[in-house]
């Protein structure tokens, strides 16, 4: 396999390769990484080298240690030091109920029925109320749990067993009250499209552990992807690679990961054999290290085809651990053939129960950032199966067992110190009964100003509430707190600096919280 | 330090490695701070300055610190009691170097601690400038582009036109030889790629191979220029500017009839409109003097910007939203300008201040539309088959009411009737694109400042007008859209025309003169060839804004004939190939692979213009909230269109090509980043597209030559995809592969079975299964090679 022709390529190889880090250069040389533009440079241009010299001479499997020229989502160091190697983010797409889960408020219950006060209403902006609506005490019991005492709504069954591990956060803000935009201000920093998810943004800044699969995943359940489209998991400006990977219950796991029809594994195996062989002849006729660059990402293709299937089969896991979720193995909920998935709900939907357990499962893989999405969380009381009283029950028993046990299971594996999970919607729910002309049930309009998300592990302090809301729950009235800190405290944990982690694009610095850096660490929160 | 100290021996082993490299990195740079060369200020040192300076002593007056601007000549030279910040030619006395020197916290800047300081050749920089004489000269962009004489080079002859003087002038100082002309193969697959997206067929290749007249490339540009393929490959790259895509965005995503606008670009560009027409049509078609079908169409451009039909959404706040994407689209496509900065706050680098944007934004804030659900206003242009439709139709229609004036009327009559009404009215709608339409005088808004850029916080009154720093509209002109054209292709911006031609040769070579093309402003990067950028901008007026020109100008040129093989000497003087002392290779574009792989299976349909299609893509991809549409692959050849006609939904854009670096079409995208990554492996080598198309290039293999020549059928394959003969090495590897696939599926019939008709469908009579599936294996590879991957 040696070839004197081939040594003589080294020089030019990594001459070329440096060609095609015109497009590492542009994500990096900005970066503080904690290491200076030059001495990546040249750590990258070492490594190169030796990579091709490697396998060039050798002709064998390519070397898994592959450097962020080689591959983009190679790991790299932190920026400060972090507490949280993985991030899995449950997204309630629809926003849930603060005040009907979290955020008690005996004195509304007083006023269910009357009339809301003017002042609440004199120059706001309300997606469907119009003209004075009511007020609407939350229909649920609230009881404290554990030794923090913290507060819940009895529609929470499983989570009172883990809340001591778990930090409630009660005055969150955003800056947007339509679906669309909240999701993108909340996961990509603007709410406008172009900007980069948080999982890009993680993926970008640290690379993932584990070349075999895509390092930022994405699972969706409720039977609709988020009311932003995948934008909420794109790369925006950032390069497509570190774009989100929406993994799948049904079909193949990763879109195109299966061989064709009449291809097994083996026959795969010679093909991709011919093909690299095909490929390091042009190597020697032309001598582009992009081509080493291809015949490298053709090998972690045979092994992603090989490693997917196998991490995302959830039928692997013992019995208990399967109840424990309640996830259930190739579960095909009814509502996904509905022509309206949520009038087909119903609680014992195993499908956010196995995207919690597959959650687990990349994330002892080595998956950097998961991220749950789950429709059908927008309760405005105006048709079945969108409402207070019957839908957010449902809604409730599909992620309450599943959630407590991801937090349970990561526990008992050593990983939720190492492992974020953040839960929340894209905003909150109004004090007022919505009452729109055809309203129907009790329900609930869109409600920016303050509401509730938790999060546990990662370096989080549980057991505690952080921030309070006025005795209606319209406003913070201690600790109030940004949709932007919450995105700061993630990337912190990670290890990444928000203030810092930044990427050039129209010849500015952007970042996940914004090019203002408007963004605090919320105080009490980090252990 | 802290984190050197963890490193230990990898680190002063890698720093050994940098030094080595470092040499060759970015010459200009390193070479300024030696003092015997001479510092250009536009190239090394306002770079220094705007990114370093400019945030806080720049355009924007908010954040100005201490009254002092340094974009400015006036205030860097002034006398500002005792001190200025440059004294030319007298480094001691200029306070800007014992500022970025000093060692004193209070006085040291940039302020904010040791990894904002400037770095020590940034010093040197700026000192041998001041030691020089602190020559100053305005952001070179914002200054109009003049052609300068072409460098004399001195003993070595290359070169086929103009641009190459300007090449090899720089080539030649940084002694490296231009690579010898490219196989003429290689010419052709290179220029039909650029010129039509699409690999030369078997015969074109066989043609121009035969043709040894000395103007055989000429004419072969002529072709390949006139080629109804060029607009669809040109089309597309305007495309993602326009941000052109089949549904509306946002929540529901809702499917919109916009095709009719792609369709017309392809002609417009097909029929070469001038780039000055090009534009007028796009952006006030609606108003140019009797107006034509055409032109208002063409207003569609604008009215791609998103609709958003969510629930509960303030109209009026995406309204403002899509006035802002149609400024900012406008100043990014045609000015390089990042203006969309200056929507909250004046532009930190450039010269934009917060009124110039709603001053041009007032331009854009006369228009109908209105964030409605209807699309309102919209225009039905039925293309020339449903013209056709309509006129038979209408004739039936006709011919009914006469009949119906003879006798009494019938049920059926009636119901038929109806029928023709309702098909008709289908077509209608199916072509009923938005357009633009101006306010009437009456129902004209009043543009006000967005302070924050928040619409619901109005600041002072505004008029429509061109931002200030920038030439005014000429003396008469009323102030509309139509003025915006005219602008744009005044004499004096200094803009429009670098900007255009700049893309264009990203197109060709992968990266522009300019590599920023989405940014000529003073954070952007300097032209590696300014003078060869001006070159091209100025005669690109001069021939009439003429596309096609611009590109036979391209073409034409030794350099971009060049082979793009890799010599030591080249990848060691300059190894980012900055000088184009070689071809560089680039990765095909997402539709470029598709149309490929269907052009070398012989599956491509030639068929042009249309609504969008939608091929093979994976069940349950489209999960829109609150929208059922269903992606039914398209019926015959229509799964087989060139990617350009494939159906963008914006929520969920076609994953193949989205994965390949495609934009979702949300925005104005300037350029695609090319990547390198499995799961594009993963496309090539699995998606049904491309499964059905090794398919299909199997069939052919399996046809060609004698029965039992396994190595003549392979040969072809590679022909085909390749369009160059095969070589020994090759055949070799893939004789052996087919011999062992063989071997397989002699022995299980059922996989050879499926791989070789699923889902292309049964075999001719009298072919043999397990030969066509052990060829479908041997095409798989073949449509997966890097060369095939790759323009070469």
């Amino acid at each position: 396999m040696i070839q004197s022709d081939m040594l003589s390529l080294i020089p030019i190889l990594e001459m070329r390769m440096r060609l095609k880090m015109t497009l590492e250069r542009e994500i990096f040389e900005d970066q503080i990484l904690g290491m200076t533009r030059r001495h990546f440079f040249g750590q990258a241009g070492l490594s190169l080298g030796s990579i091709a010299l490697a396998q060039m001479l050798s002709g064998s499997q390519v070397q898994s240690a592959e450097t962020v020229a080689q591959n983009p989502l190679a790991p790299r160091r932190t920026m400060i030091p972090g507490k949280a190697k993985h991030v899995i983010y449950l997204h309630m797409a629809g926003s849930p109920s603060q005040l009907d889960l979290f955020d008690d408020k005996p004195e509304l219950r007083k006023y269910t029925g009357k009339a809301c006060p003017d002042e609440l209403l004199k120059g706001k902006r309300f997606a469907f109320i119009r003209g004075v609506p009511n007020m609407l005490g939350s229909p649920f019991k609230f009881l404290k749990h554990g030794q923090s005492g913290t507060e819940l709504s009895e529609l929470w069954q499983h989570l009172p067993s883990v809340i001591d591990k778990v930090a409630v956060l009660k005055t969150v803000k955003t800056d947007q009250f339509n679906h669309g935009p909240a999701q993108l201000y909340l996961h990509t920093g603007t709410n406008q499209f172009g900007g980069a998810s948080i999982g890009s943004w993680a993926t970008y800044g640290l690379g993932s552990e584990n070349a075999d699969l895509p390092g930022f995943v994405v699972l969706t359940s409720g039977g609709k992807t988020p009311d932003a489209g995948k934008s909420v998991w794109g790369s925006g400006y950032l390069p497509s690679v570190y774009q989100g990977v929406q993994c799948r219950s049904e079909g193949d796991p990763v879109l195109f990961l299966a061989n064709p029809p009449g291809l097994d594994r083996p026959g795969r195996r010679r093909t991709l054999d011919a093909l690299k062989q095909l490929n390091e002849e042009q190597t020697k006729a032309i001598g582009d290290p992009e081509t080493v660059t291809r015949i490298a990402q053709y090998e972690l293709a045979y092994r992603m085809q090989m490693t997917a299937p196998e991490v995302m089969d959830i039928s692997r896991e013992p019995k208990h651990i399967l109840e424990m979720y309640g996830a259930v193995p190739g579960f095909v909920p009814e509502s996904d053939s509905a022509a309206d998935p949520r009038t087909a709900y119903k609680a014992t939907d195993a499908q956010f129960a196995n995207n919690c357990l597959l959650a687990r499962r990349l994330v002892e893989s080595g998956v950097r950032f998961v991220q749950l999405f789950d429709w059908g969380w927008d309760h405005h009381g105006v048709s079945p199966g969108e409402d207070i009283v019957n839908t957010l029950p449902i809604k409730v028993r599909q992620i309450d067992r599943a959630i407590t046990a991801l937090i349970k299971d990561l526990d008992q594996r050593g990983l939720l110190n190492e492992t974020l999970i953040v839960w929340g919607g894209e905003f909150g729910r109004t004090p007022m009964a919505q009452n729109s002309p055809n309203q129907k049930f009790p329900g609930r309009d869109h409600h920016p100003y303050a509401f509730t998300m938790f999060m546990a592990g990662g370096g989080i302090k549980g057991g505690q509430t952080i921030g309070k809301t006025d005795d209606i729950g319209y406003y913070a009235v201690e600790q109030p707190l940004d949709v932007r800190d919450i995105q700061a405290t993630i990337l912190n944990q990670l290890g990444l600096d928000p203030w810092k982690l930044h990427f050039n694009y129209q010849g500015l610095d952007q970042r996940l919280i914004g090019v203002e850096g408007k963004a605090t660490l919320p105080k009490g929160l980090i252990a | 330090m802290s984190v050197r100290s963890h490193l230990g021996a990898k680190l002063v082993r890698n720093l050994c490695t940098l030094i080595v490299l470092s040499s060759f990195e970015v010459q200009p740079r390193i070479a300024c701070a030696d003092e015997a060369v001479k510092v250009d200020f536009a190239r090394d040192v306002r770079p220094i300055l705007s990114r370093n300076c400019f945030s806080c002593h720049g355009p924007d007056s908010v954040q100005r610190k201490a009254k002092l601007r340094l974009d400015v000549k006036a205030d860097v030279f002034s006398d500002r009691g005792g001190w200025s910040a440059v004294v030319a030619g007298k480094v001691s006395e200029s306070e800007i170097i014992s500022r970025i020197t000093s060692h004193d916290k209070a006085e040291a800047m940039p302020p904010g601690g040791p990894e904002k300081r400037l770095k020590p050749e940034e010093i040197a920089t700026l000192t041998n400038w001041i030691s020089q004489g602190a020559q100053w000269r305005n952001h070179w962009a914002f200054e109009k582009p003049v052609k300068t004489s072409l460098p004399e080079s001195s003993n070595y002859r290359w070169g086929q036109n103009a641009i190459d003087s300007f090449i090899l002038q720089r080539l030649h100082s940084a002694k490296i030889t231009p690579n010898p002309e490219a196989d003429k193969n290689t010419l052709i697959r290179r220029l039909s790629l650029d010129l039509t997206g699409l690999p030369p067929t078997s015969d074109q290749i066989s043609e121009f191979l035969a043709d040894t007249e000395a103007d055989a490339y000429d004419r072969l540009v002529e072709r390949l220029l006139a080629s109804p393929s060029y607009g669809e490959r040109w089309a597309r790259i305007w495309l993602d500017m326009a941000r052109f895509a089949d549904t509306r965005g946002y929540e529901k995503d809702r499917s919109r009839p916009m095709w009719r606008y792609r369709d017309w670009v392809i002609s417009a560009m097909n029929q070469d409109l001038p780039y000055d027409q090009f534009t007028r049509d796009q952006l006030a078609g609606d108003l140019v003097l009797g107006n034509t079908p055409e032109k208002r169409l063409a207003t569609a451009f604008h009215r791609n910007t998103l609709t958003n039909e969510e629930g509960g959404t303030d109209d009026e706040e995406f309204r403002s939203a899509a006035v802002k994407d149609r400024v900012d689209t406008t100043m990014q496509v045609w000015m390089g300008l990042t203006f969309g900065c200056a929507k909250c706050h004046s532009h930190k680098y450039d010269p934009i201040s917060q009124s110039d944007y709603y001053k041009f934004y007032a331009f854009f804030n006369q228009t109908a539309d209105n964030d409605r659900g209807d699309e309102s206003p919209f225009e039905s242009f039925p293309n020339t088959v449903q013209v056709l439709e309509i006129k038979s139709l209408d004739q039936e229609i006709t011919s009914m009411a006469e009949k119906s004036n003879i006798g009494p009327p019938k049920k059926a009559d009636f119901d038929r009737l109806k029928s023709l009404h309702d098909k008709k009215n289908q077509i209608l709608e199916a072509c009923r694109t938005p357009i633009y339409q101006e306010l009437s005088e009456k129902a004209r808004r009043q543009t006000k400042i967005h302070q924050r850029g928040n619409f619901l916080d109005p600041g002072a009154d505004v008029s429509a007008g061109t931002p200030e720093s920038f030439p005014k509209l000429k003396k008469g002109l009323p102030a509309n859209r139509l003025s915006v054209a005219a602008w744009l292709f005044d004499d004096e911006n200094p803009l429009t025309a670098r900007v255009a031609v700049n893309r264009h040769w990203a197109a060709f070579f992968g990266q522009g003169l300019v590599s920023t093309p989405e940014d000529f402003g003073s954070q952007g990067q300097s032209p590696s060839h300014p003078e060869l950028l001006d070159y091209l901008a100025v005669t690109f007026r001069e021939t009439g804004w003429s596309f096609k020109s611009l590109c036979r100008l391209i073409v034409k040129s030794a350099t971009y004939r060049q082979a793009s093989t890799v010599s030591l000497e080249s990848a060691k003087l300059d190894p980012s190939n900055i000088l184009l002392g070689r071809f560089p290779r680039n990765r095909l574009e997402a539709e470029m692979i598709r149309d490929s792989a269907l052009r070398a299976s012989g599956l491509l349909s030639p068929k042009m213009f249309g609504p969008s299609v939608m091929p093979y893509q994976p069940d349950g991809i489209w999960r829109s909230t609150y929208n059922t549409d269903k992606w039914v692959t398209s019926p015959g050849e229509d799964k087989y269109r060139r990617g350009l006609y494939t159906f963008i939904k914006r929520t969920s854009p076609y994953p193949a090509m989205l994965t390949m670096d495609a934009p979702s079409r949300e925005i104005c995208s300037i350029r695609r980043i090319t990547t390198n990554t499995p799961l594009q492996a993963l496309i090539t080598l699995n998606d049904t597209v491309y499964i059905e198309a090794a398919q299909a290039l199997s069939r052919r293999m399996y046809q060609y030559g004698n029965r039992n020549d396994v190595d003549q059928k392979i040969a072809y394959g590679l022909h085909l995809t390749l369009g160059r003969p095969a070589k020994f090495n090759e055949l070799k590897i893939l004789a052996a592969l087919y011999q062992d696939r063989l071997a397989f599926y002699k022995t299980d019939q059922k996989s050879a079975q499926s791989m070789s008709t699923n889902p292309l469908g049964p075999l001719p009579e009298g072919f043999q299964m397990d030969e066509v599936a052990s060829l479908t294996n041997i095409a798989n590879v073949i449509l997966n090679l890097d060369e095939f991957l790759t323009k070469p």
